[in-house]
Order: structure tokens, then sequence, then C-alpha cells
């Protein structure tokens, strides 16, 4: 049984057209199923571990970014989880702006993600992890002042600019490539000009006494803190141009 | 003799690059192609290629198959394979090689040793033995 969470902001009008466009869609390809709407319900992490208890084959985060990051943490570390891995998909159908998650998995718009979840093409992703909140996309930080330990060596960044460590992106005008299920972590500086430094790592400590770490562009967590990653934990029905191999 | 632009072809898909604002201290390895254009304090060592542009600044004992110096060493080299060293480089400490180019105005201030061949028969064995276990 396919379950379709709707992200609270689908509520709004402008949206309207576009999801009954999505939804005969689903239903001409035989792909229907029941819906959840975000926006009437408070507990999120109870009504999404309820639908994987009852059976749902496939859980699609109907939304963006936020959508995507709410059904993962909803799930992650929790009961659930096994039940989850072994017989759930997690399913995404992008709508409206901030989709870049949807993106990188080969999925650019509603209707080709319809087309998407029929021919159910399965990768095992990795997920970061910082402290306790994990992450899909990426953490990032401010350049200057930072220090970064990995393994023997250190890093310290002497020019403002921005460091980000990153699991699962494609930056078509930067060429940054990442592998989710590589069990690696990018890490990617960019200084002033042209100055770029990139390499990989399976865990890194960061330290900024003056800046926060910001975890997939939403939460703010203070240094020092581990970023590692954690192999093969979402089974993600992605498209066949997704940005990885 | 040392064209830096056809030399840096087999850079292209370098798995680690550090900037020059950047400053790595520790003994910093690699299994890939490594490009360092900041600075460096402890050890550098990779099974593939290092390249250490003209701003870097390197305080290390290094070892590498090939390896491109434009910039400033302080410390040993040991290139297992084949050594070029630019017009803009300074090393100061001792250099091992398996060949050797030198682009006038280099500064080297050291021994130059070339790796006997049955060293560098031994080091390419150990490395294919690496390659191999890795790819198990």
């Amino acid at each position: 049984m396919h379950v379709y969470i709707y992200d609270d902001y689908l509520n709004k009008g402008k949206y309207n057209r576009i999801i009954n466009r999505m939804e005969i869609r689903l239903t001409d390809l035989g792909l229907n199923g029941k819906i959840i709407r975000l926006g009437g319900i408070k507990n999120i992490k109870g009504t999404i571990q309820n639908e994987i208890r009852l059976g749902a084959k496939t859980i699609v985060a109907v939304g963006n970014n936020q959508t995507v990051n709410k059904i993962i943490g909803a799930i992650i570390d929790t009961d659930i989880y096994g039940d989850f891995q072994k017989k759930t998909l997690l399913g995404i159908i992008p709508i409206g702006g901030d989709n870049s998650i949807a993106e990188s998995f080969g999925i650019n718009n509603g209707e080709e993600a319809c087309n998407i979840l029929l021919a159910r093409r399965v990768e095992k992703i990795d997920l970061g992890l910082v402290d306790k909140h994990y992450f899909l996309n990426q953490v990032s930080i401010q350049g200057l002042g930072t220090i970064l330990e990995i393994d023997n060596y250190s890093l310290e960044i002497m020019a403002k600019g921005e460091v980000r460590i990153i699991n699962l992106l494609s930056d078509k005008k930067r060429e940054i490539k990442s592998n989710p299920h590589d069990g690696l972590l990018d890490v990617f500086i960019k200084t002033r000009g042209k100055d770029e430094t990139y390499f990989s790592t399976k865990k890194i400590k960061i330290s900024n006494p003056e800046n926060k770490l910001i975890i997939d562009g939403v939460v703010e967590i203070n240094t020092p803190v581990e970023v590692g990653i954690t192999r093969d934990r979402v089974n993600i029905i992605v498209g066949k141009d997704r940005a990885f191999e | 003799m040392f064209n830096k632009d056809s030399k840096l072809e087999k850079f292209k898909d370098a798995e680690t690059v550090i900037g020059s604002s950047i400053k790595v201290k520790g003994n910093f390895q690699g299994q890939g192609n490594i490009i360092i254009e900041g600075a460096l304090e402890g050890s550098l060592k990779t099974d593939a290629n290092l390249f250490i542009g003209e701003q870097a600044k390197v305080v290390a004992n290094i070892e590498s198959k090939d390896v491109i110096i434009a910039g400033e060493v302080r410390g040993n080299i040991k290139a297992k394979n084949y050594l070029a060293i630019g017009s803009t480089a300074k090393i100061f400490g001792d250099v091992q090689y398996g060949e050797i180019s030198i682009e006038r105005g280099a500064v080297i201030n050291g021994q130059l040793l070339i790796l006997s061949e049955e060293h560098r028969k031994n080091d390419k064995a150990k490395g294919e033995e690496k390659e191999s276990q890795l790819e198990k």
C-alpha cells in the first residue's frame, strides 16, 4: 500500500491545480493510496510510524526537502526503523521550491515523480549523523576560524568562506559530485575567489567558537561536534537521471 | 621540459585538493591523486600522484608515485616513479626518485639520489599488493 504524506504548506490554494494533476496521474498509473495531510496532525512521528506498523509498502513524501527530512526524522532510531528498512520504501514527489534532494535523486517534477514511483528503481542511501541529528544533504559552517580534525591530521581555514560536509548533493554549476552510498562524506571548502578544497572522509570533528554548524540549512548546533556517516540507512525510489552512480 | 598543463592532466580527477587558504597539520595520507596549493606541516604520503603548487609551503617528508613540485618543500622527498621539479620550486631536503626532470631556476638544497631498480620493483610490488587487497 502507498501512503502519501502531504506537507502542510500544500494546503495553500496555489498548489491545488498541481496536486489535482498529480493525483489524477497516480490514479491512472494505479498508484493511488492513503493520503495523510501533515497540516492537521500534531503527532507527526506517531502517525508515520503507525502507517509503517499497518504495513505501508511505500511512504511517499509529497512536498520539499523539509518533508523528506521530517519523514526520515520520524523513523530513524525508533522502534519501527527495523521494519521500515526491511519492508518499506521511501518515495518523493517534489512540489514547489527547495527540492534539491529530489533533484539529486533524478526527480525533477511531480509528473515525472509519478512515473518514477511506478518504475520502483531503489537505491540504499547513507545518512550523515551529527550529534543525534541525521541528515541527507549536507551540513555547513562559516569557513574562517574553523578547524577540521580527521584521523591523524587537522585543517585550519585561514580565509572567509564556507565549509560544506556533503552526503548527497550534485551542484552542476560547481561540479561537486557526491555519492550517497559510498560510505563517505565529501568535504568541500570554498574560500576567496576560485580557491577550493575538497576531500572525502568517514568522520570529521568540526570546531568553530564563533559560528554554529547548520544541518540541511535548518537546524543549528554548537561546535565542537563530530560528523559521521551511517551506511545504507534508507531505501529510496530514485530516477534514472540521478546525480550519482 | 616542464609543461605544467600537460603534467596536470593526470590530476584532473584528483581525489584531494588542499586550497591556498588552508593550513594542514599532521600525517596526511591518501590513496588517490593529491594537489596541495596551501600549507602543510607533518608528513605527506599517497599511493598515487602528488602536485605541489606554486604558492604551496610544505614542511614535511613526502612519499608518492609521481611528484610534480612548483612550490616550496622543506623535507625529504621520495618519488617512487617520476619527479618533475619546476622553475619556481624550492626544495630543502634530500630527494629520491626513479626518473627526474629539473627546470632551470629551481632551487635544490640537498642530495639527489636515484632509487635502485630493485627498490623500485619492491615498491611497485607493494603497491600492486595493496591495490589487489583493496579490490578484494
